[in-house]
Formats: C-alpha cells, sequence, structure tokens
C-alpha cells in the first residue's frame, strides 16, 4: 500500500481541540505507521521546503515553521497521497474557507501559511520527507506500491 | 327666555347627579378598595450595579467564551459552537472596561474591589493567559484550556498599586497578549518565537506552563516626553502606538507586517518610519499580517501583506510591503475616520459615514466571493439608516480574520464575510453576504473579533 508523510504544522499543534479532531480523522482514515512530536529546525526547514527556494514565501514558510513543535506521521493506506491531499483541501487557505468550507485547511487554517498541515504531493516526495523527518523508519519494508 | 337658560342648567346639574351615581352597595366598594391596593405598581428594572454587559458568540470548545463553569456540565450540554450572541455571566459580577480576542483565547479588562485587573479564558497551550494551574502546589497540573474567565496575575514592582494596574488599552495576537497599564508599563505574555512580546527570541522555548510575564516600561520604549494610547496585535506581531502618533512594532516580519523596512522576525519594540515617519498617526489596525494606519488628517498608509491587493492595484504590484507607504487606492474616499484590516480584505470609514470594502472575500456585496483592489461603499441603508431614522450612521468598523463588522449611532452591530464556527452570531452556520444586524440586548460599545469567535462590549439599552 502507499503511504504519505502527514505534517501538522505548529499553530494546530497548540490548539488542543483541532490536534483532537484531527488525531481522530487521521486515525479512521488511515493506518499510522509512525507518529512523533518534532522541532523543525533552520536547516532542516530549508531542505524541506528547498523545492520553493526562490518563492516570495519561502522566508515566510521556512520562519514559520521553525515557531514551535511540529505532529509529523507516515500514514498508509489505499491512495492515500491523493487522499491526504483532498482532506487537506487548497493550500490558500483564503480560497479554501469558500471554495471547500469542511476541509482541514479551512477549519484550522488561519493564513495561506498557516494553513495548517502539509502533505507529500508524490510517491517521490513522500520517500524523500519520510526520510528526512524519519531517519530511523525503514521505508524499504514498504516498497510495495510505492514506485 | 331666562327660564329656557334656567331649564337648560337644571337639566345639567341632574344629568351630573346621574353620572356620579353608584353602581355597587357600599360593602361591595370597600372590598373593590382593598384589591386596588393589592395591585402591584410596575416599575421597569433598570441596569444592573455593572452597566457594561459582554455578548459572545462562536467557537466555544476552546473555551474563549467562558460561558461554562463545569467541565462535566458542559459535556452533558455539549455545543461545540454558540449560534447566537449570549450574555456572559462573568459580566454580570463583574464591571468590565476591555476585551480584546485572540485565536481561541480572550481577555477582559475588569475594575474589581480585590484588586485583580486582568481575566482571561480560553486556550492557555502557550500562557497567554499567564500561569494558570490547579491542584496542589508541589504537584501542580498545567491548565491548557480555561473555560470560564480567570484573573491573569500582572506581577508588580514594590510600590505599584492596584490603580497603577488598572488596565489602559490591551490586545491579543494568534498565541500572545499585550497589556498597557494605567502606569504606562507594557506586559506581555505567551508566545515569543518571533519576538512578538517584545524580548529576544529564545530558540527551543518552551512556552505551555510558562510563567514569564515580560515587563517593558513605556518610558524605555518612547522616552519620558510621550506615552503609549493603543497597542494593536496581528497575529504574530505587535504595534504600540503612542501620543504623538509614533508607531512601534516588533515581532514576525515575514510578510513585512513590522514595517521596519525588512522582513526578519525582531524582538526589539522598535520604531516604524517609511511613509508614516513624519506623520501623526492616531489609528492602527490590523487582525492578520496586512496593516492599515491612518493619520490625523485622514490619509490612510499601508503596510505588510498584499497578495490579494489590499494595499496595491498596480499590475506589477509586490505581494509583501515591507516599508509603510501612503495608499494611493483609497485617495477617492475622501477624509478617513476609521480603518479595519483582515486576513485578506481591508475596510475604511469616511467622515460621510459610509463603509468601503475592498480585497478578496465577502465583501458585503452580494452572493459572490470576490476580488477587486477598488475600494467600494456598502449603502448606508444596510446599516439601520432609513425613512424614521435619517440620521443613523455608521460610526466605528472592525473585521477579524475572516469577517468584518460595523457598529452604528444607535450601538446596533452588523457583521458580514465567512461564518467560521458561527462567529456572526446570526443563528445559522451559513456565510452571510451582506451586513446583518447582530440580536443584542444592549448597545453595542466595542467588538473583539477573534478568529473563530467574537465579543461585544455593551451598554444597557435603559
Amino acid at each position: 500500500m502507499e503511504v504519505t508523510l502527514a505534517l501538522l504544522k505548529p499553530h494546530v499543534v497548540r490548539n488542543t481541540y483541532a490536534m483532537q479532531q484531527l488525531k481522530s480523522l487521521i486515525g479512521s482514515n488511515f493506518n499510522i505507521l509512525a507518529a512523533k512530536e518534532l522541532r523543525i529546525t533552520k536547516e532542516l526547514s530549508e531542505c524541506f521546503y528547498a523545492d520553493h527556494k526562490d518563492k516570495f514565501f519561502y522566508h515566510r514558510l521556512t520562519t514559520f515553521m521553525q515557531s514551535g513543535p511540529c505532529y509529523a506521521i507516515i500514514l498508509q493506506s489505499e491512495l492515500c497521497i491523493q487522499k491526504w491531499r483532498r482532506l487537506m483541501g487548497p493550500t490558500k487557505v483564503f480560497n479554501a474557507v469558500y471554495n471547500e468550507p469542511e476541509c482541514i485547511r479551512a477549519l484550522y487554517g488561519l493564513s495561506d501559511t498557516r494553513n495548517a498541515c502539509h502533505g507529500s504531493d508524490s510517491a517521490i516526495s513522500a520517500r524523500r520527507e519520510i526520510a528526512m523527518l524519519f531517519p530511523e523508519f525503514d521505508i524499504g519494508q514498504d516498497r510495495i506500491g510505492a514506485n | 327666555m331666562k327660564m329656557l337658560i334656567l331649564k337648560m342648567l337644571h337639566g345639567v346639574k341632574t344629568a351630573s347627579v346621574r353620572l356620579s351615581r353608584q353602581y355597587t352597595s357600599k360593602a361591595k366598594r370597600s372590598v373593590l378598595l382593598q384589591d386596588q391596593k393589592k395591585v402591584k405598581n410596575y416599575e421597569p428594572k433598570t441596569s444592573d450595579a455593572h452597566t457594561n454587559r459582554v455578548y459572545v458568540w462562536g467557537f466555544q470548545e476552546t473555551g474563549a467564551l467562558g460561558l461554562q463553569t463545569n467541565v462535566k456540565k458542559a459535556k452533558e450540554r455539549y455545543t461545540e459552537m454558540v449560534h447566537h450572541p449570549t450574555r456572559l455571566q462573568f459580566s454580570n459580577n463583574n464591571e468590565i472596561t476591555d476585551v480584546t480576542a485572540g485565536y481561541g483565547f480572550t481577555v477582559y479588562a475588569v475594575k474589581r474591589s480585590d484588586g485583580q485587573t486582568l481575566f482571561g479564558s480560553g486556550l492557555n497551550t502557550d500562557s497567554q493567559l499567564g500561569f494558570q494551574v490547579k491542584g496542589n502546589k508541589k504537584d501542580p497540573a498545567n491548565l491548557d484550556v480555561i473555560i470560564y474567565p480567570t484573573a491573569i496575575q500582572l506581577p508588580r514592582e514594590q510600590g505599584e498599586t492596584d490603580e497603577d494596574m488598572q488596565v489602559r488599552c490591551m490586545s491579543a495576537g494568534r498565541a500572545h497578549l499585550v497589556v498597557v497599564t494605567q502606569n504606562g508599563t507594557v506586559f506581555t505574555m505567551g508566545h515569543n518565537a518571533y519576538g512578538q512580546c517584545g524580548r529576544s527570541i529564545i530558540e527551543d522555548e518552551v512556552y505551555t506552563g510558562s510563567s514569564l510575564i515580560h515587563r517593558i516600561a513605556q518610558t524605555d520604549i518612547c522616552g519620558a516626553e510621550d506615552e503609549i494610547v493603543a497597542v494593536e496585535c496581528g497575529q504574530d506581531h505587535t504595534m504600540l502606538l503612542t501620543k504623538l502618533g509614533r508607531v512601534y512594532s516588533c515581532g514576525w516580519g515575514a510578510d513585512g507586517q513590522t514595517g521596519q523596512g525588512n522582513y526578519y522576525s525582531a524582538g526589539q519594540l522598535t520604531l516604524v518610519g517609511g511613509d508614516i515617519e513624519k506623520e501623526r498617526i492616531v489609528r492602527i489596525a490590523c487582525a492578520s499580517d496586512c496593516v492599515l494606519a491612518l493619520n490625523e488628517h485622514g490619509d490612510v498608509f499601508g503596510w505588510g501583506n498584499s497578495e490579494y491587493g489590499q494595499l496595491d492595484d498596480s499590475p506589477d504590484a509586490a505581494p509583501q510591503i515591507c516599508t509603510p507607504r501612503a495608499l494611493q487606492l483609497t485617495k477617492g474616499i475622501g477624509k478617513v475616520k476609521d480603518v479595519a484590516a483582515g486576513g485578506s480584505f481591508c475596510m475604511a470609514l469616511n467622515d460621510q459615514g459610509l463603509v468601503y470594502t475592498w480585497g478578496y472575500g465577502i465583501l458585503g456585496f452580494g452572493p459572490f466571493v470576490e476580488q477587486t483592489s477598488k475600494p467600494q461603499h456598502l449603502l448606508p441603508p444596510l446599516f439601520g439608516r432609513n425613512d424614521f431614522s435619517n440620521a443613523t450612521t455608521v460610526v466605528s468598523i472592525g473585521c477579524g480574520v475572516f469577517h468584518m463588522g460595523a457598529i452604528n449611532s444607535d450601538g446596533d452591530l452588523f457583521m458580514w464575510g465567512k461564518n467560521r464556527f458561527g462567529h456572526l452570531g446570526v443563528g445559522h452556520k451559513k456565510d452571510q453576504f451582506f451586513p446583518f444586524k447582530a440580536a443584542i440586548n444592549g448597545k453595542v460599545l466595542k467588538v473583539a473579533y477573534g478568529v473563530d469567535h467574537t465579543i461585544a462590549l455593551c451598554r444597557p439599552h435603559l
């Protein structure tokens, strides 16, 4: 089965009610292979968001990710990359609140950067991101369908 | 002739005798008189001893509404949202002078005989409501969520009186709180990862269960000849406004919202320059990352996030502005009296009492979510003006990250925008596309717009 990385961003981790809701939502939709609270350092966030290096919001995004502990989860299910991205909703919170008012970002996002959560966009980036945040996790054991 | 008049007079006399004739026996009459004494005289109950009252509505799970006194009971009558403005019991027992709302928490400035001046309820995961524990002192359990307003202890220096500690002004951000007291001391508490508390950023600082409340003397910020008159917090930054019209800022600058000419985070309160350097600023407004400022002549200035064309409508406009600039797009709307800036939209009120909105979102013009950089005004009848109250006009405006509001001269509050967790108070969950009057039993004085809840400070009608 497919695996993906879900990352709950700092402001959501501080909201006890949102965390509780998201954990139960994730629990009922996916297999959780690993989960941990972690601090994203400057180096890690710059590496994690290397794709966005030239965007105007790059500095905003990386400083935001350092502002407090995040909660990282490895999810597993059929087509879980798409499934998790559909649950999250559009990246831009100010659009999401009108276009998909029931999605996670519309409910718990505060602005386009404080958008509640992250999900890998492809099998390749899922592998890359899991390797980065869970170096101890052996991704080989779930190779089936990962490529 | 004379006879006739006499006869007529006689007729009148007999008629009056007949009119005063009693139709009940004497005994019965005395019973009726007794009953009359028993009829209670109705005297309408006027206001309570504490004149100001507070109405709250929106998302309740964080405890920000402070309506529940007991966790067990709250679970029995489970309601995640409060759709209608509801009177806060705490305001019946306390004289509340000011309110402010952050993300999932609310703070009240209170006048009390026991010397407490600040109360708060809601999320406390970053100690934005101070150090709150329960249980015994040896093994305290930290409180992440406070469901009923609880005293926030401001650390006093020797000789500081209760009067000194009364709140002059205050504002709450996403997870921090800034309070200025009567003696000109700035107290900050909560999240400081961006320096929004006006102190140095400590890497990996733990904010949960922190008892740290930072004190700054206003003379250290603006000198002895000036004083702080207002404070405004964005989500993750802080701005102080002084009597001489200067603005000082600290905190997250990644969108340019600190107006310091750079995009860094700063833990030191610093004077803001740019186009407002020589202006006497009288008001600053910011709910998220876009800032509007107003000078004494009614000109509008802005800085920070402009991704939705809030500050600049030119084709090559930058999405972020880190140096304050005089806005061109508000030039045509006359002298501005009040401003408000939300997450993706802005508002202005001119001296004619017209409310202008622009940016992206539900701007109040009908059943669309729209984007425009041209300020357009909403029609006065939407805010209570009609043939019977011709003089009714909007006196102040405000907004949260997703919703807007306006108070008119009758003390009525009108709200519109995204109805996140019922924080418009219209009685349902649907978005509101034009201004709609909130059902509040009182004249609204001030509104604190949170991210998913709203608090109104009111005066009774009588």
